[in-house]
């Protein structure tokens, strides 16, 4: 996990896994931390982001048998605290999130 | 009914055209074949238009393959925490559990004694006497749902034959995960459930808030057939879980939640939380409904009738005959008509061509992707 805090100017970190610390959702967005950050065992499958430098990304995602199944898509910068995921065929718009600057250890999915 | 399909698109390799196509083939048409079958046979059963025929308690034989890594001894459990996991099974499958009496009151006529028990395997796949668990050592400090666990030349342990034994894999898994299952219909050699050591039995290595044994309870549900509660739809209440007495709800709930808790317009009762089939704390589920019953009564009568053979016969012999696939047709007042199924059989393949040529579509657009943002 390359997350951590960057500086005016400076895109924020993003490739590593992110996972989905599902306790810390708001309202607005949910909340992602890096792969390695305890988080308590939970019977909802946590949702698992791996970014990668070469603009792909896997998103493994709790699936009806309780697995963790995986799609493919792409992701680029939108700003240096902000990206944009999209995944094809998914039929969506693509996820907007941003990486948190403040403790540098957080991935905010907007709802 | 809104169409629904309970599996989401499957991973797709970009550097693999000819994975691609083999998988599209093999999983997409065959698998989703198999699951539509299985799903007409169940929407029968839910509308009466077939009747279960089963009677008495039918056993399902278990085998437990222990898969542990000798530098964790703790992954290694032991024998009264698998008796105690399967103590726990036999009261949850037949509504024995002495939590089923904090079911709302709303909800206390749904009540069901699946009456389905379980008995660690007495007979292995050669005939020798067997306790029914399988102690293998791995090199691999843990496993993913991807099915290593359940090869032995993938550091875990082959499976007893599927049609004869529940197979449940017992090991340290990674990703937080606490299990996870198979539906009916898959691979045979993949066929079982896989549960963490930790979240297995009520004794030894088990540890809140998952000591409870319900994980086992909650992934056998869905080797029986049954569906999450809230219909896998992300909160969008589009879904459900294909069980009549079960209201709608949102997504999953979690931890302990306080009765009533309200989705999708389901009130006043609210969300049925404390279903095994939703993703609360082991001290929070304790019930199965009539209507989930239908559902595992078409799947023991459907596609693992092998087990209601063998138990009409004599338990988990090797020398069993052929399972018969359909046993129950012939015998069921108001089976209804070949021409029907041809007629659904007709239907379903039209709608698989069009979900294989959409996945097809899919992967192609993957493979010459531009960025749609």
């Amino acid at each position: 996990m390359t997350g951590g805090s960057g500086t005016e100017g400076t895109p924020a970190p993003v490739t590593g896994t992110w996972v989905h610390a599902f306790e810390e959702d708001t309202p607005a967005a949910a909340v992602y931390r890096p792969e390695g950050r305890p988080l308590p065992p939970a019977r909802r499958p946590r949702r698992r982001l791996e970014f990668r430098p070469d603009g792909t990304v896997t998103e493994h995602r709790p699936a009806p048998d309780d697995r963790l199944a995986e799609r493919k898509g792409r992701w680029e910068r939108r700003g240096p605290e902000r990206i944009a995921v999209d995944f094809p065929g998914g039929h969506e718009a693509p996820l907007v999130m941003s990486v948190s600057r403040d403790d540098g250890d957080r991935l905010l999915v907007e709802n | 009914m809104t169409e629904y399909n309970p599996f989401p698109a499957p991973s797709r390799d970009l550097c693999g055209a000819m994975h691609v196509h083999r998988r599209l083939l093999n999983e997409s048409m065959t698998y989703r074949a198999q699951r539509a079958r299985i799903e007409n046979r169940a929407l029968q059963y839910e509308t009466g238009r077939r009747a279960s025929v089963r009677s008495g308690v039918v056993t399902i034989p278990v085998v437990v393959h222990v898969v542990h890594n000798p530098s964790t001894p703790a992954q290694n459990i032991g024998d009264a925490q698998i008796h105690s996991q399967i103590d726990v099974l036999n009261r949850d499958f037949r509504a024995a559990n002495p939590d089923v009496s904090r079911v709302p009151d709303a909800w206390k006529p749904l009540v069901a004694d699946i009456e389905v028990e379980f008995a660690l395997a007495t007979v292995d796949p050669h005939g020798a006497p067997t306790e029914g668990i399988v102690r293998a050592e791995t090199d691999r400090t843990g496993f993913d749902s991807h099915d290593a666990v359940k090869a032995a030349a993938s550091g875990g342990a082959d499976p007893w034959p599927s049609d004869q034994y529940l197979n449940l894999w017992v090991c340290q898994l990674g990703e937080g995960l606490l299990g996870y299952a198979q539906f009916p219909g898959g691979p045979p050699q993949t066929d079982g459930v896989v549960i963490l050591h930790s979240a297995f039995g009520t004794t030894g290595t088990a540890a809140a808030p998952y000591n409870g044994g319900r994980t086992a309870t909650h992934e056998i549900g869905h080797w029986l057939d049954l569906f999450h509660i809230w219909g896998d739809d992300d909160g969008a209440c589009s879904n459900d879980d294909r069980v009549a007495d079960t209201p709608n709800q949102a997504d999953s709930n979690v931890g302990k939640p306080a009765f009533p808790h309200v989705s999708c317009n389901n009130g006043p009762n609210g969300d049925m939380f404390m279903n095994y089939m939703d993703y609360v704390d082991d001290d929070s589920m304790f019930m199965f409904t009539r209507g989930q019953r239908e559902r595992v009564n078409a799947c023991l009568e459907g596609t693992r009738a092998s087990f209601l053979v063998a138990h009409q016969a004599a338990p988990a012999t090797p020398a069993a005959p052929a399972p018969e696939t359909r046993p129950a047709e012939a015998q069921t007042p108001g089976y209804v008509a070949q021409d029907a199924d041809v007629e659904r059989l007709l239907h379903d393949t039209e709608r698989l061509t069009r979900e294989a040529l959409t996945d097809i579509h899919d992967a192609l657009g993957l493979v010459g992707h531009r960025f749609g943002g």
